[in-house]
């Protein structure tokens, strides 16, 4: 039996991966469509490097099958894989576009092709005037950049990121996400990975969250959340807080300062919330009903496992 | 273009245009030309000093007999090497006169003492009584000096009359005669030194190129790019590169010593010819076969240390770690560096036979024993044979640990953990 329609970038069936006695990823199966923009959430540890690593043939499955673009994972297929991994590195003592080519080459890019996509990239992302200087004189975000660009000078057809915005500062992660959503545009199929659920929420069309080695769910993105219904208000007020305490319609809060997510209970009417601030005279700025997020979503589903 | 190619590229580009690879070119034959000319330097000039010594002879009628052989040996610079200052025949109290003579050799007055026993004649051995044993060096010339004065004794008692023991005793001073394929030529150490040098070339570059191979896998772990260019290319692909990559590297350099010391070599030899056209001096004899033989030995050799040094490099996360680990292999190689002694005191004795055969010794040993005297074809063909047999193993076994390794970070594995290692799918 096979998962995956024909179409799909990636079809993983029940792989496993363990080291000596821990089991990093347990009988995951996925599938994730071509031109889909796809996140791999969970927690640190869950195992989603590890996933990733394998859909890479970085690693090697310990049971299972997998299967990139309908074929087995052959040299071919890792040249249509664009993958920025977790740990960062490259060469400290070569020169920035050295390193391109050099990477770009056992992509398969030849080498005037490379250098020149190279410094069409090194100059969109604004060092363009370091492509001569070795990557040791380089700031830690500025090769972070280089190795993005590594990552996607041989366009690949599915691109792999690793925790992309991990240490980049809001500018530049605005940048490659930019980036990103453009390549999504033209039909890459994006994996990224995250722990900060609420940054790639926003961008991500389908996703999978694992938790401890496991899926814990998967789908799209839109369908997951109508599955959970608009439960959640999104409240911005100014004031006592002491209207949100009312246990028994509000089950749960997320307070991000000003900004509060209270999980309702099955069944409470929201206005009822809204009546308190107002008895009380909290200012509301924003009163919304909203899907919950993908946190609480995560949360919910883990301890249901637990439960 | 296969990916192999990019990183063989890589490897050798970054390597030859550095400041460490021009140094070193020029650094390494310096230093064996330094060791060379300082031990020279070292024999020529090391027993310099005349040395003063006793003469205790038990046996009586020796000990002027022996002082005037030692006293006519003359040091290089003119000067006697043996100072005679008391010479006692049929001592009355020979354990005080030895416990006086022990007082004076160790409060420096005395370099030694030469004990004739009673019972020389019938075989007894003297001794040399000294403070320092370096004076080995001279023990054969004092060897010379008894065993001529006991032979004039023994004479004297058949009736033989010993009145001109020079023209009786005079050295005969064999020459040794090298038989070479072109003749003959006088062997005065330009064998030894050619199949020393050969020895120390080889260990040398073994050494540092197997090492540079485990600090380019290390360094691709520490920067963390590995990650990425095992996403690109097989880990084998990666390994082979690399190791070709250096060994390019490593024949370039031969490449420029053999280039120089060609050219060096011939502007001495006429400018030799100029100055002492007669004369045909120290007559080094390198033949090319020797060279061919010494590369095929280098790759064999380079390959089969280098694959284990890479996988060392490929263990471990740590340069520290790297040290501990690759300490076995680099013993195996220290140990054909040592054992090449037994080699050149008798290359076909079955030892010397059987330590070439040996895969780890074989590039060290085997070309020493061409050097030296050339071994029988099927010899040279069966080291080679099992060298390259041993290799492909070792590099299987390898690559094998590479690929494990490469991504494992962390704690320093043990060997038996390599081991495992090798048994992973």
């Amino acid at each position: 039996m096979s998962l995956g329609a024909p179409s799909d970038a990636v079809v993983a069936e029940g792989i496993s991966k363990r080291f000596d006695s821990v089991t990093a990823v347990s009988k995951l199966s996925l599938s994730i469509r071509q031109g889909a923009l796809f996140g791999l959430l969970g927690p640190n540890g869950a195992g989603k490097s590890t996933t990733l690593r394998m859909i890479m043939r970085v690693l090697v499955p310990d049971e299972g099958r997998l299967r990139v673009f309908g074929q087995p994972l052959t040299s071919s297929v890792q040249n249509m894989i664009g993958y920025l991994p977790e740990e960062r590195g490259l060469y400290p003592r070569m020169k920035v576009m050295e390193v391109l080519v050099f990477l770009a080459s056992l992509k398969g890019v030849p080498e005037s092709e490379a250098r020149q996509r190279g410094r069409v990239w090194l100059d969109r992302l604004e060092i363009g005037a370091w492509a001569e200087r070795k990557v040791i004189d380089l700031s830690k975000g500025m090769q972070q950049k280089v190795q993005f660009i590594a990552a996607v000078l041989h366009r690949p057809q599915l691109l792999i990121l690793d925790e992309p915005f991990a240490g980049l500062d809001p500018i530049n992660a605005a940048i490659i996400k930019d980036i990103m959503l453009e390549m999504h545009d033209r039909g890459t199929t994006i994996i990224l990975s995250s722990h900060r659920m609420e940054q790639v929420e926003m961008m991500c069309d389908s996703i999978c969250l694992i938790n401890a080695g496991q899926k814990v769910l998967d789908g799209e993105l839109q369908t997951i959340k109508r599955q959970y219904g608009k439960n959640t208000v999104r409240i911005e007020y100014c004031g006592d807080e002491s209207f949100l305490d009312q246990p028994a319609i509000i089950e749960r809060i997320n307070r991000h300062g000003a900004l509060v997510e209270a999980k309702l209970r099955t069944g409470a009417d929201p206005q009822e919330i809204l009546k308190a601030a107002v008895e009380r005279g909290v200012r509301i700025r924003r009163f919304e009903l909203v899907e919950p997020p993908l946190n609480d979503i995560f949360i919910e589903k883990v301890s249901e496992g637990h439960a | 273009m296969p990916k192999l190619w990019f990183v063989i590229k890589r490897e050798y580009l970054t390597r030859v245009f550095t400041k460490g690879f021009i140094i070193s070119t020029v650094a390494i034959p310096a230093f064996i030309i330094g060791i060379i000319a300082f031990q020279f330097f070292v024999a020529e000039k090391q027993p310099a000093r005349t040395q003063t010594i006793a003469i205790v002879d038990e046996a009586g009628q020796l000990g002027n007999l022996i002082e005037s052989l030692l006293t006519k040996q003359k040091l290089p610079d003119g000067k006697p090497a043996f100072a005679v200052v008391q010479i006692q025949e049929q001592p009355r109290d020979p354990q005080e006169l030895r416990a006086h003579l022990t007082t004076l050799t160790r409060a420096h007055r005395l370099s030694g003492y030469l004990w004739i026993p009673r019972g020389i004649l019938a075989g007894e051995k003297p001794q040399f009584v000294v403070r320092n044993p370096g004076a080995f060096m001279t023990l054969e010339t004092i060897n010379h000096a008894v065993t001529n004065a006991v032979i004039a004794r023994l004479l004297q008692s058949k009736g033989v009359s010993v009145q001109n023991l020079s023209t009786l005793l005079h050295n005969a001073d064999v020459r040794l005669i090298h038989l070479t394929s072109k003749g003959e030529s006088e062997e005065k150490g330009q064998i030894y030194a050619v199949a020393i040098g050969m020895a120390t070339i080889l260990y040398g570059s073994l050494l540092m190129y197997g090492i540079t191979t485990m600090r380019s896998v290390l360094e691709e772990k520490t920067t963390r790019i590995m990650e990425i260019l095992i996403s690109s290319i097989q880990p084998f692909e990666l390994l082979a590169g690399k190791i070709l990559g250096v060994a390019a590297v490593g024949l370039t350099q031969f490449l420029i010593w053999a280039v120089s010391a060609g050219l060096l070599a011939a502007y001495g030899l006429s400018m030799a010819r100029t100055m002492r056209p007669s004369d045909s001096g120290f007559n080094v004899h390198l033949p090319p076969v020797l060279l061919a033989f010494g590369v095929v030995y280098f790759i064999g050799g380079y390959f089969l240390f280098a694959s284990m040094y890479a996988a060392i490099g490929s263990a471990v996360s740590s340069e520290q770690d790297a040290q501990q680990l690759q300490m076995p292999v680099t013993l195996l190689l220290v140990a054909s560096f040592f054992l090449f002694s037994i080699v050149m005191s008798d290359p076909n004795s079955p030892v010397s036979i059987a330590l070439s055969m040996i895969p780890f010794f074989s590039p060290i040993l085997m070309v020493m024993r061409i050097a030296l005297q050339t071994p029988p074809l099927w010899q040279i063909a069966l080291s080679l044979v099992l060298l390259a047999l041993t290799t492909l193993g070792v590099t299987y076994a390898s690559a094998r640990i590479y690929r494990v390794g490469v991504l494992m970070y962390g704690k320093r594995p043990s060997f038996i953990e390599l081991l495992r290692w090798l048994r992973y799918s």
